[in-house]
This record gives structure tokens, C-alpha cells and sequence, in this order.
């Protein structure tokens, strides 16, 4: 259910290379995998050690910096110089990095609760009904995905000082279900659509009304496409800066994406410290990807693809 | 495979009249009464109207508000009175007639956008390839390796490549300082245009190329296996078959990637601001995004911040329109 369809692009035809002269086909038949096995094994090898050390290098500097004791003089030794806690310790303790934590987390969870309702209620609406308009609203949807949010900081800042919302963490989860919306929709659409309608035809027959069905059959089976989704818009929330930066002024109510900014000033980093709050937020987002990796992955492929 | 709900194509299934009520349509209605069939009409919106609620108030209203705001004169005065003065096209002649926004802020903006895009799209594709030809153990391990990037926030993610390229403790200038190619204390890479962004590149790039490496590999999973076999058969070489064969197959694909690594360079904010100068104190790396916070937020010019943010917008939903335009003609070629 969660696999992503076959893109339903014509199939090329004969995928009509520049006809095969008579003298180059022995050229191919030579290539044979068993001739060029070392040299391509070889190959692979150098192509995966390049892409686990661009894609695990910052991690494992972040990580290995955070509980390094003397982080700061590094340099370029690869192994850090000693184990130790004291950087974490820090940020949690003087840094009061675990209320940023703890306000990110809330945020994310009220975000999550209230796009995912939202969410499914609309892509129920554009993926089972035919009504006028529907193609419009969809192709809102997509258009609204694509406006730069950060353009909208300045209208949004401005508003939330109107609802007296600035400076709280409620004005935050407001902007965010909204930010998350459209993606959310865009995706559940697909989970939706992809429930054979012959199931909900059984619960009708068997007398449910539509919010029974709706409850008992559809939801279970959407379940998935609710997990990705949700991940998604926790994501987001977590890791969302500028509006957090520019709507938050008291510290007691920074997010933990603002509060790393606190410990890395503009002359004097005390870096083991930046790098231990930086694993803090990133270690949740990490677990949650490994949770859901191929969830995430399909559904987000069946989103962009099913366009 | 799936119904494909209101696409061109989805004439496949027509719900039997009154058979499944979940379709609601107007042929369900007819042997209804009246009251229970407005219901059934009604119930589509009824589901949609928080979320249309919700993206009407907070995404549209704040659109067209940035529009207003950007033909008025808006500062410290008008947060405090309320009252709004329009000032017409002044805002934006001021800025067409900035010589900043054409050497700096713009192209900084779309030179960037355009150079990350081409390695986001390059290094993602080639990483999806690699997947491909990969045992199942290894897939499992560079693919996690691969989401491991993609999970780091972007504001961590930053502030690690500026702690990478740190000019005192970092391990470049450590490592370049050990071969004795650099004297440490006199190199800063954050106070150069081009190194400043030849770092945030790589920080966006890495950041960005594990959405398209997943999504072009799982392009490349429905690709059946008879088509590069038959390319193959018929004397195609490894280059030929990712010509001739995987590109027209994934083109949907890599549309949207494009598209949506496009709009999502364009716009970068964080991965500037939080850079050493990159919140203003530096204006030559000054972007579009961070110009227009910048200029509202620092000088509580929110008018002249507007009209920047507009500017932005109007490139996006330029790429958007083309994004859109293709997606739509695609499926109709179908």
C-alpha cells in the first residue's frame, strides 16, 4: 500500500540508442561483469566510502565534539581527546537547555495532533468526494505549499502582536499546523485514495453510517500515511527557526532550534557546548527517521510523484 | 494500481448510484429526499473547512497583507498607532534603484539557488544509482547513512559546518595548518563572499541531496526490469541506458525534485543568518530572505522589508507556475 506506484509515464519506446553498429557489438559482449568485476567492486567500494563520509562526517563531528573535554582546541585530530559528559551537563543544567527542549517538544506534539486532524478530514474530502471545485482546491494546496514562508514572517509577526500571541508558544503551533498543512494534505490524499473503495462499500452494507466507517475502516487503514505525516509536521516543528526566532523574546519560552543560538556567540563559541546541544536536538529527529525511514520515503515519493 | 481520484483518468470507477455513498455526487442524490442529499452535498466542505479556515487566515491573509504592506510606509510609529500609510510604488523604486539588489542580494540569491540545485539534483541522482547497483547490506547501511544526513536540522547542520571551518579549532584549518598550508589566525573563510557561500553550499547541499538520493531511488525501484535488460540486449551502455532509459521513465521525478530543491534554495534562511555575519553584520552574503528580515526586524523597516519579500515571492511562484505547468502537462501526454 505504502509502495510508491509505477510512474505512469509513457514507456520509452525502444529506447532507440544510436543503432548498434555491427563491429560495436562485441565491444558490450567483452564488458562482461566477469572481467570487470575487481575493477568495478573496486569502484563501488571508493563510491560508498566517499558517500557515508560526506553524508556522516558533521554527525560524527558533532557527536564526537560534544564529548570531547577540549573540544575548542581540536583542531583537526579525529578522535576526540577524552570522554566526558560535562559539555551536556552544562547545557542542561546552566544553559537550561532542557526547558528549550521541553517547549520544543510541546510544540511539536500540539502540532502534530492538530494538522493530522485537519489533515485527514480534508484529504477524506478531496480524495472519496467529487464536488465542484475540487480540482481547484488542490491545486490551491499545491500552490500555497510552494509560498516562501519566510516571506510571510513579517504579515504573520504582525498579526500574532494583533492576537496578543507573540511571545507564546500557542502563536508557534498555529503557524506550524498551518506550514504543515499543505504537504500533510498533499500526502494523506494518497494514503486515502489508495484504500480500495470496495471496503468502505462493505461497511456501508453492513450498516455502519459514514462516521463509523469513517472511524472503524478508514482510519486503521490510513494509520501509516498518519504516522508519515505526522513525523513530517513534528519534524518541522522542531526544527523550525525563523519564526520561533522572531516571534519568541522571553527565554523561558525559546525552542531549542533558538536556544542553541544563546551559547554561540559572536566572538567566543564555547563550541563542546554548541555541539552537546546540537546532539540533543538532533537525536530525537534521528530516531524518529529510523522509526519510520521507509514509511517516510514512500509516502514522501508517493506525495511529490503522485503530483 | 491505486484509483487515482479526480485525475483525467479516474473515469475507471463511476460509484452505482446510491451503491457507495461516500461519493456523494449529484447522481447519488436523486432518490433522496431533500434535507439528507444537501448533507451529502455539503459534507466535502464540511471536512475541508478547518484546514481551509486555517490556510485562508494564515497563509493567504498574511500573502496579501505582505502585498498591502509593501506600498505602505510601516515602522515603529505604525506597529504603535495601527494606522497604515500608503506611500504607493515607493518602496518598490526604491529598491529596483538599490545598486545592492542587483550586485549583491540577487545574485547571491539565484546564483545560489542555481548552484546548489545542479549538485543537490547531481549528488542525489548519483547516490540513488549507487543504492541501485548495491547489495542488500550495504543498501540498508548507506541508505541509513543517508537518512542520518537528511535528519540533522538545518540549524544544527549549520552551526557544525561553521564549527567545521571554525578558523581557530576547526579541523580544515587544523588539518590545512598540520600541512602547512595556511597560517590559522590570519584565514576566516566567513568574511569572503565566495568562501562564505562555497560553505553554506556544501551545508545545503548535504542537507539536501538525501530527499532526492530516497526519491529517485524509489523511481528507480518501478522501473521494470525488462526495460534496461532490453537496452542492454540491444548494445546499450551503462550511460546510454541512464539516457535513453531511466531519465524519460523518472522525468516526473526528477520535475519534482528539481522544482521543490529549486524553491526550497531559493528561500534559504537559517543556513545564512545563523552563519558568522551572515544576520546583517556582513552585508556582501546578504540573501533575499535574510535582507528582508534584516531590513524589518533590525531597522524596523517592515514596508521596505515587504517589498523584498514580494520580490521573492514573485520569483517563487514563477518556478511554481512552471512546476505546475509541467506536472499538468505530463498528465495529459499520458
Amino acid at each position: 500500500m505504502t509502495a510508491p506506484a509505477a510512474p505512469t509515464a509513457p514507456a520509452p519506446t525502444a529506447p532507440a540508442p544510436t543503432a548498434p553498429a555491427p563491429d560495436a557489438a562485441p565491444r558490450w559482449r567483452n564488458a562482461s561483469p566477469d572481467r570487470r568485476a575487481p575493477l568495478r567492486r573496486l569502484g563501488l567500494a571508493l563510491a560508498v566510502a566517499a558517500v557515508l563520509g560526506f553524508a556522516l562526517f558533521p554527525v560524527y563531528w558533532m557527536v564526537s565534539s560534544a564529548l570531547d573535554p577540549g573540544a575548542d582546541g581540536r583542531g583537526a585530530a579525529l578522535l576526540p581527546s577524552g570522554i566526558t559528559w560535562d559539555h551536556f551537563r552544562h547545557v542542561l543544567e546552566r544553559g537550561g537547555f532542557g526547558r528549550y527542549l521541553l517547549n520544543s517538544a510541546l510544540v511539536g506534539a500540539a502540532t502534530v495532533l492538530l494538522a493530522g486532524a485537519l489533515a485527514l478530514f480534508a484529504a477524506v474530502a478531496v480524495a472519496r468526494f467529487r464536488f465542484r471545485l475540487r480540482t481547484k482546491v488542490l491545486i490551491m494546496v499545491l500552490v500555497v505549499q510552494m509560498v516562501p514562508l519566510e516571506a510571510l514572517v513579517i504579515p504573520l509577526f504582525l498579526q500574532m502582536r494583533e492576537l496578543r500571541l507573540l511571545d507564546t508558544l500557542l502563536g508557534l503551533v498555529v503557524v506550524y499546523v498551518a506550514l504543515s498543512l499543505p504537504f500533510a494534505i498533499w500526502t494523506l490524499r494518497g494514503f486515502v485514495a489508495a484504500v480500495p473503495p470496495e471496503i468502505e462499500e462493505a461497511a456501508y452494507l453492513d450498516g455502519c453510517g459514514w462516521w463509523r466507517m469513517f472511524r472503524s475502516v478508514l482510519l486503521p487503514l490510513v494509520a501509516p500515511g498518519l504516522v508519515a505525516t505526522g513525523v513530517f509536521s513534528f519534524i518541522l516543528a522542531w526544527n523550525e527557526f525563523v519564526f520561533a526566532f522572531a516571534f519568541l523574546q522571553d527565554r523561558s519560552r525559546y525552542t531549542a532550534a533558538v536556544g542553541l543560538r544563546y551559547f554561540a556567540g559572536p566572538y567566543a563559541t564555547d563550541w563542546g557546548a554548541v555541539m552537546a546541544g546540537s546532539t540533543l536536538i538532533t537525536v530525537p529527529v534521528l530516531v524518529f527517521f529510523v522509526v519510520v525511514q521507509r514509511r517516510l520515503a514512500s509516502g514522501l515519493a508517493a506525495g511529490a510523484v503522485k503530483g | 494500481m491505486r484509483p487515482r481520484a479526480g485525475s483525467a483518468g479516474s473515469a475507471g470507477w463511476r460509484p452505482r448510484p446510491g451503491a457507495h455513498r461516500s461519493a456523494g455526487g449529484r447522481s447519488a442524490c436523486r432518490r433522496l429526499a431533500a434535507p439528507e442529499c444537501r448533507l451529502r452535498a455539503a459534507r466535502p466542505w464540511l471536512l475541508l473547512a478547518p484546514a481551509l479556515a486555517v490556510l485562508a487566515t494564515l497563509l493567504l491573509w498574511p500573502l496579501l497583507r505582505l502585498l498591502l504592506l509593501s506600498f505602505q510606509e510601516y515602522g515603529l510609529r505604525e506597529i504603535r498607532t495601527g494606522e497604515s500609510q500608503y506611500v504607493g510604488i515607493d518602496n518598490y523604486r526604491a529598491l529596483l534603484n538599490d545598486s545592492f539588489l542587483w550586485t549583491t542580494a540577487l545574485p547571491n540569491t539565484v546564483g545560489f539557488a542555481v548552484v546548489c540545485v545542479v549538485l543537490t539534483v547531481a549528488t542525489g541522482t548519483l547516490v540513488a544509482l549507487l543504492l541501485q547497483r548495491l547489495g542488500r547490506v550495504w543498501r540498508v547501511v548507506v541508505s541509513a547513512a543517508v537518512m542520518a544526513a537528511w535528519a540533522m536540522p538545518a540549524v544544527t547542520g549549520t552551526h557544525v559546518w561553521i564549527w567545521i571551518f571554525d578558523p581557530l579549532g576547526g579541523p580544515v584549518s587544523g588539518g590545512l595548518d598540520g600541512l602547512g598550508l595556511i597560517e590559522p589566525r590570519e584565514t576566516n573563510w566567513f568574511t569572503d563572499r565566495w568562501s562564505f557561500y562555497a560553505i553554506a553550499a556544501l551545508n545545503v547541499v548535504h542537507h539536501g541531496f538525501p530527499f532526492v538520493a530516497i526519491t529517485v531511488f524509489a523511481g528507480l525501484l518501478t522501473i521494470p526490469r525488462e526495460l534496461p535488460e532490453a537496452a542492454t540486449v540491444d548494445g546499450a551502455g551503462a550511460w546510454q541506458r541512464f539516457r535513453y532509459v531511466t531519465v524519460p521513465t523518472l522525468r516526473p521525478v526528477f520535475t519534482v525534485v528539481t522544482v521543490l530543491s529549486t524553491i526550497w534554495d531559493f528561500k534559504v534562511f537559517a543556513q545564512i543568518y545563523l552563519m558568522p555575519g551572515g544576520d546583517g553584520t556582513n552585508p556582501s552574503v546578504l540573501n533575499l530572505g535574510v535582507w528582508s528580515y534584516v531590513r524589518s526586524f533590525g531597522r524596523n523597516d517592515y514596508g521596505q522589508g515587504a517589498a523584498i519579500a514580494v520580490l521573492l515571492t514573485a520569483l517563487l511562484l514563477a518556478v511554481t507556475a512552471l512546476y505546475v505547468r509541467t506536472l499538468f502537462r505530463e498528465r495529459d501526454e499520458r
